[in-house]
């Protein structure tokens, strides 16, 4: 068994019981769970493979927990990340403005995270418009704002989901090359040195 | 404590014990176990897992409290109205607020509950409670805390309360006060360990630095904030706390393994070894196939009940690798490890925890894991450990005492135990529970602060009880009620035998250390 080589470090950001983990069910499983919420404990790491063009990336995406618990250790999963999805959801004001302290954190600390807001449960407003908190253009303007891509999501129904990690994939695959000119390293900043190629150094 | 497990387990690999081949063959020969530490059956052939405790070690050291509390049980008149006056506080408590899927806490039903716990902090903030919301809960709780400065403010520490069939039990720790209420007739000792537990919960998943740091800065602070989203854990360890004879043992269980697949995949955890890592443990379910330790760093049983109870709890391991902070506190009530858990195989029963010293070291331990993995799934014994899976108990009747229905024995000097399955007559919970509770009863006679007793032999309608401590083990027996003592006591013998012949396959005979 060959190790698995990682590309892009992202990572999910957002206030517990948005849909972090949901979403990254449903882009690896292509499934959604249904019963009762499980919080995350810590975070949660898993690789996938993602076609792109003519290349395959792999990327190796962090399910964080939202708990304010794990706020302190936050920093160890999002440090030299390339992608970001600070989630929010659709339906729940509150977290909104968690979103907005994800987001500051990151501009203070991983310059050269590329952040996509997300926001979730999209399905629920179809089915109720009157259940929505966060309109669309605010958010909109806000991603603007600050450079980011915004994407609105279901877990449930899939609505969206392939297209905001495939956005992030492209994303990488054309900024790479870019990097490693920039890095005279050409591994990522804030990395640590043998951990993000742990298994190809070791072959 | 943990100095003296550590200078037993010492003593042992200078080779006071005789080495390991002789042992095995004495082991055979001698099908009646000693009685002595070591050498009963079960007991580890060169140095224990675990911390090497007493069951209630946190208590002990609190003696001369216990001598205290005796004389202030004669109290207990004086306080039964302030109880009372808890319980009236209780049908008031209507929050208008209450969310309607939470029980409503001025209901009969939630009063009638078998037993209730509470978390506050010093300040009388509500922290947690089992069954209700601390919201609704909150002036009930503000009663609490004023019985217990009350009581503290005339110098005396208050531990129980004894009133109307309920017995009201605090533990102080700062900065948390534990309460727990109980309708059974469990002692006060047993039900402040059960606090112990839940402290310690709370302990392993905030620091008790943390926690004191938190509190310093500001008294009034609402813990449930960082709480959040771990309550079911302290349910879930509560409801183990009921039904887990291994919390009231102070030991764990293994899966029934063959000895001779048990140390392949022991040793092919071992050479999975990385800088960072101090312990590699390998759980089924709820049952222990092998732990693998740092040499010199023992864990302690509470510790591995706290994990169990982490993984147990959560289907969130279930995908990808977990990596997550985790106070031990009865290794370290300052700081955190970082456990790596995984499960084997996607829909396994077998989850690998690795518990990591260094909070950056993800990739180390996802690799040691990859290297376990490859190492094992090359071996035969890991088909004989999926076999394993699939009976990961076993029944009673294989003992061959036909009055016999159920047992626990814990060999001390290992701290693991063997139980069988639950026999037909213990087929519900609730009987289960009934089960464990005259279990804890013995548990508890046997562990009597002041008068403990050696043996002890109890008749009833649905059953007759037999529990027996020697220096080297402790057994509870359930038989039909129908047997006689006689018929007892020689079902031990005939027990002891029976597990000394499955010892190999029962318990972790050669524990391992990188
Ligand atoms: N209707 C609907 N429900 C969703 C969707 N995504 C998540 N949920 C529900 O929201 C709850 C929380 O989802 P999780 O994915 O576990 O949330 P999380 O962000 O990972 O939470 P933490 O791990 O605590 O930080 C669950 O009950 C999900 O079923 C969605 O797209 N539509
Ligand atoms: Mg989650």
């Amino acid at each position: 068994m060959s190790a698995m080589r990682v590309d892009a470090k992202v990572v999910m950001l957002g206030k517990e019981s948005v849909g972090k983990t949901s979403l990254v069910e449903r882009y690896v499983h292509h499934r959604f769970l249904v019963g009762p919420y499980q919080n995350t404990i810590g975070a949660a790491f898993v690789a996938k493979p993602i076609q792109v063009g003519d290349k395959v990336i792999t990327l190796g995406i962090w399910d964080t927990a939202g708990s304010e618990r794990y706020e302190a250790m936050s920093r160890i999963y999002y440090r030299g990340a390339r992608a970001a999805i600070v989630c929010y959801d659709l339906t729940d004001s509150s977290s909104f403005q968690r979103a907005r302290f994800w987001v500051k954190e990151l501009q203070n600390c991983e310059e050269h995270c590329k952040i996509y807001l997300c926001g979730t449960k999209n399905d629920m407003i179809e089915a109720d418009r009157s259940l929505r908190q966060i309109d669309y253009h605010d958010a909109q303007d806000f991603a603007e704002e600050i450079g980011a891509q915004h994407f609105e999501t279901s877990s449930k129904s899939g609505n969206n989901v392939d297209e905001l990690f495939h956005k992030v994939a492209e994303d990488y695959n054309n900024n790479a090359f870019q990097y490693m000119t920039a890095e005279d390293t050409g591994v990522d900043l804030g990395q640590k040195k043998d951990s993000y190629f742990y298994s190809c150094c070791h072959n | 404590m943990d100095g003296e497990g550590q200078r037993a387990a010492a003593s042992w690999e200078n080779g006071t014990l005789a080495p390991v081949d002789r042992l095995r063959s004495e082991r055979a020969d001698s099908p009646t176990p000693g009685l002595v530490e070591g050498t009963e059956p079960g007991a580890g052939q060169k140095s224990a897992m675990f911390v090497h405790a007493q069951s209630f070690e946190d208590l002990t050291a609190e003696a001369e409290e216990e001598a205290r509390r005796e004389t202030e049980l004669d109290k207990s008149g004086e306080c039964a109205d302030d109880l009372k006056a808890l319980e009236e506080q209780h049908s008031n408590d209507v929050s208008s607020e209450a969310r309607t899927k939470e029980e409503d806490v001025s209901s009969e039903a939630w009063r009638s509950h078998r037993k209730h716990v509470f978390v506050l902090s010093e300040a009388g903030k509500p922290i947690y409670t089992r069954y209700g919301t601390e919201e609704a809960l909150s002036s009930t709780m503000g009663v609490m805390m004023a019985l217990v400065s009350f009581v503290e403010a005339e110098k005396n520490i208050i531990r129980s309360i004894h009133a109307d069939g309920c017995k009201v039990v605090f533990l102080t720790k700062s900065p948390l006060v534990l309460v727990g209420v109980s309708r059974t007739c469990q002692s006060d000792k047993e039900l402040l360990r059960e606090l112990q537990y839940i402290y310690y919960q709370i302990v392993s998943l905030l620091t008790l630095t943390q926690l004191n740091h938190i509190f310093q800065h500001k008294q009034n602070y609402d813990l449930r904030r960082l709480l959040a989203g771990s309550e079911y854990l302290t349910d879930n360890l509560l409801h183990r706390l009921d039904r887990d004879p291994g919390l009231l043992l102070s030991a764990v269980t293994c899966l029934p393994l063959p000895s001779s697949s048990r140390d392949v995949v022991s040793s092919s955890l071992q050479a999975a070894k990385s800088k960072s890592l101090v312990f590699s443990i390998l759980l089924a379910g709820d049952r222990l196939v092998t732990l693998v330790r740092k040499k010199d760093q023992f864990l302690h049983h509470i510790d591995l009940h706290l994990v169990f109870n982490l993984v147990g709890s959560s289907s969130s391991f279930r995908e990808g690798e977990g990596w997550t902070p985790i106070c031990l506190p009865k290794f370290n009530t300052a700081g955190f490890f970082h456990a790596h858990i995984s499960y084997l195989e996607p829909a396994s029963e077998l989850c690998l925890i690795l518990v990591s010293t260094d909070r950056e070291d993800f990739f180390n331990m996802s690799d040691c894991k990859k290297r376990f993995l490859e190492r094992l799934s090359k071996r035969t014994a890991y088909t004989a450990l999926k076999e394993a899976l699939k009976c990961p108990s076993y029944s009673v009747a294989q003992v061959g005492i036909p009055e016999l229905r159920h047992f626990l024995y814990k060999s001390k000097s290992s701290g693991l135990y063997t139980s069988p399955e639950f026999p037909e007559v213990y087929q519900s919970d609730e009987e289960q529970e009934r089960l464990m509770g005259l279990y804890q009863d013995l548990h508890s006679c046997l562990h009597h602060p002041t008068r403990p007793l050696r043996s002890f032999y109890r008749c009833s309608e649905s059953e007759n009880l037999l529990a027996w401590v020697t220096s080297g083990f402790e057994l509870y027996l359930c038989f039909s009620p129908l047997g006689t003592k006689a018929l007892a006591v020689s079902a031990v013998t005939k027990l002891l035998k029976w597990i000394r012949k499955e010892e190999d396959r029962l318990f972790i005979l050669s524990p391992l250390t990188y």
